[in-house]
């Protein structure tokens, strides 16, 4: 029997949004290939979506793009958007996709990153933010997915194997007692 | 079993009959994303509340940034190289423009700065052998493959006249031989019909100096009883009245002769550039101590009358000979 505790989830969560933003501010401006940025706000959300879902992490996606946002100088609501939306469609499952499926869970973020990235940086195109839709694919959406994509890795792996995952107490939830070794899973009783 | 509604979370088995938990949140969410756009959007770039907030959280989260600036400025050099061959097309032909353009002002500075050189030595010549003349410059070469000739852009108007004397900021470069209103034509001393009245500097042996088909220079009529050495100056020696005494034409750079010559033969290398000149000075008048003095000329004669009696006594002595052996 394990007993719920929304407040750890909620520190767990905030510890890793932390981190991410401190990610965003410090690391994001300076790594970059072409004008592509990593967007550590893309794998806060899309991890918490992963990893939790639900109305969790349609809302941890909604922050994570408002802080975007903030912290960028692109139209203000539209990262907010793009991630509420995508964190849902990650988080549609509901369940813990990276522990129990890692490869499925990179191919679905993936799959919503490049979107999320190319829809982003269309709307910028759209509103003049830049003259040459080759620049906006080539320069910019491709190497940002790319950059995010590999960011993405570590919280992954950490996440599917590592016992300190930032949201490990959170794997399977409350009610679900899983082991690392996989030899007791009590997280889909 | 999960106790508590907020732990059902995580629990798949549970969750799948909850397939709406976050739709209505969603949708919610989304409609407010839209209005932030929205008005995001409509904000002037003057300002509003939207630039307001993110100016405060750029100032809040200044500190990190300065961190993470510092933290990876090490790996920025490596960022750079990235960046170089990343860079986008529009900032590559930017960079390629001006480029160029900088390019193009180097060259005019260094072709600036090179005339200036020039012009300065020129009027240092000027200065040095005090020489009465007007600066022309040279608009361009020979016209045919008969002459070696150039043409410079002062004439009459300018109180240029045949025969007058040119010289570059090196030495002398030629005679004038046709003079226009607004153009002259100057025979270079490397032309085959050239021929200037020279001497060697330390020893003030008398020659004449004479171009050739192939451009080279050759000193004759120096007699083999004088000292001629490989590096030795030349320097015009005045005679004739058209060049100053003394101004430098070239080096020796072989000397020769024959059995039984009477005369060297000596090679000379121009010092000025007949081929690459620009900027020349035609020398308009000559004072009286720029032109060969009497002691020059007499023992310029003495020069010649030494030479033709060793001549003479060549002759006899190869005429005895003959008359030996017959």
């Amino acid at each position: 029997m394990q007993v719920n505790d929304s407040n750890r989830r909620r520190r767990s969560i905030g510890r890793l949004g932390l981190v991410c933003l401190v990610l965003q501010l410090a690391l994001a401006p300076n790594i970059g290939i072409a004008d592509g940025r990593i967007n550590f706000a893309l794998v806060f959300s899309a991890y918490v979506a992963l990893t939790i879902g639900g109305r969790t992490g349609v809302l941890c996606g909604f922050l994570g793009g408002l802080a975007f946002d903030l912290c960028t100088t692109g139209p203000f609501g539209l990262m907010t958007l793009l991630l509420t939306v995508g964190s849902f469609v990650l988080g549609m499952e509901d369940r813990n996709r990276i522990a129990e499926d890692l490869s499925g869970s990179i191919t679905i973020f993936l799959i919503v990153s490049f979107i999320v990235t190319l829809l982003y940086h269309l709307a910028m195109f759209l509103v003049g933010q830049a003259s040459s839709f080759y620049d906006v694919f080539v320069l910019r959406t491709l190497p940002t997915f790319a950059l995010t994509a590999i960011a993405f890795l570590p919280f992954a792996f950490v996440g599917s194997h590592g016992s300190g995952a930032p949201l490990s107490s959170l794997k399977g939830g409350a009610g679900s007692v899983r082991r690392r070794s996989g030899k007791f899973d009590l997280g889909n009783l | 079993m999960p106790l508590g509604g907020n732990g059902l979370k995580g629990a798949p088995g549970v969750r799948r009959n909850e397939p709406n938990s976050g739709m209505r949140l969603m949708i919610v969410l989304t409609a407010v994303s839209i209005v932030l756009f929205t008005f995001g959007a409509r904000e002037s770039s003057g300002g509003g509340v939207f630039t307001t907030i993110r100016g405060a959280v750029s100032v809040v989260t200044t500190p990190v940034r300065y961190l993470g600036a510092a933290v990876t400025a090490p790996f920025q050099g490596l960022g750079n190289i990235f960046s170089n061959l990343t860079a986008n097309q529009e900032t590559l032909s930017d960079l390629k423009a001006e480029n160029e353009k900088l390019q193009a002002e180097n060259s005019k500075l260094q072709e600036s700065q090179k005339t200036a050189e020039r012009l300065e030595n020129l009027l240092a010549l000027q200065s040095t052998y005090n020489l009465t003349s007007v600066a022309a410059r040279v608009i361009s070469g020979p016209t045919d493959s008969w002459s070696q000739s150039v043409t410079i852009d002062k004439g009459t108007t300018s109180g240029l006249a045949v025969g007058m004397a040119v010289t570059d900021s090196n030495g002398v470069l030629g005679q004038i031989t046709e003079c226009g209103a607004t153009s002259a034509t100057v025979r270079l001393i490397t032309d085959e019909n050239s021929g200037v009245s020279c001497m060697i500097q330390s020893t003030r042996a008398q020659g004449m100096l004479k171009g050739s088909a192939d451009g080279s220079l050759s000193l004759t009529l120096v007699s083999v009883d004088q000292t001629v050495k490989v590096g030795d100056n030349v320097v015009t020696s005045g005679l004739g009245g058209v060049y100053p005494k003394g101004l430098p034409v070239g080096k020796v750079t072989s000397v020769s002769k024959t059995n039984g010559g009477l005369y060297y033969d000596i090679d000379v290398q121009p010092l000025a550039s007949t081929s690459t000149t620009e900027e020349v000075l035609v020398i308009t008048s000559l004072s009286e101590d720029q032109k060969a003095s009497s002691e020059d000329i007499s023992s310029a004669d003495a020069q010649d009358t030494t030479t033709s009696a060793s001549s003479a006594s060549s002759d006899s002595s190869a005429d005895s000979s003959a008359s030996i052996g017959q």
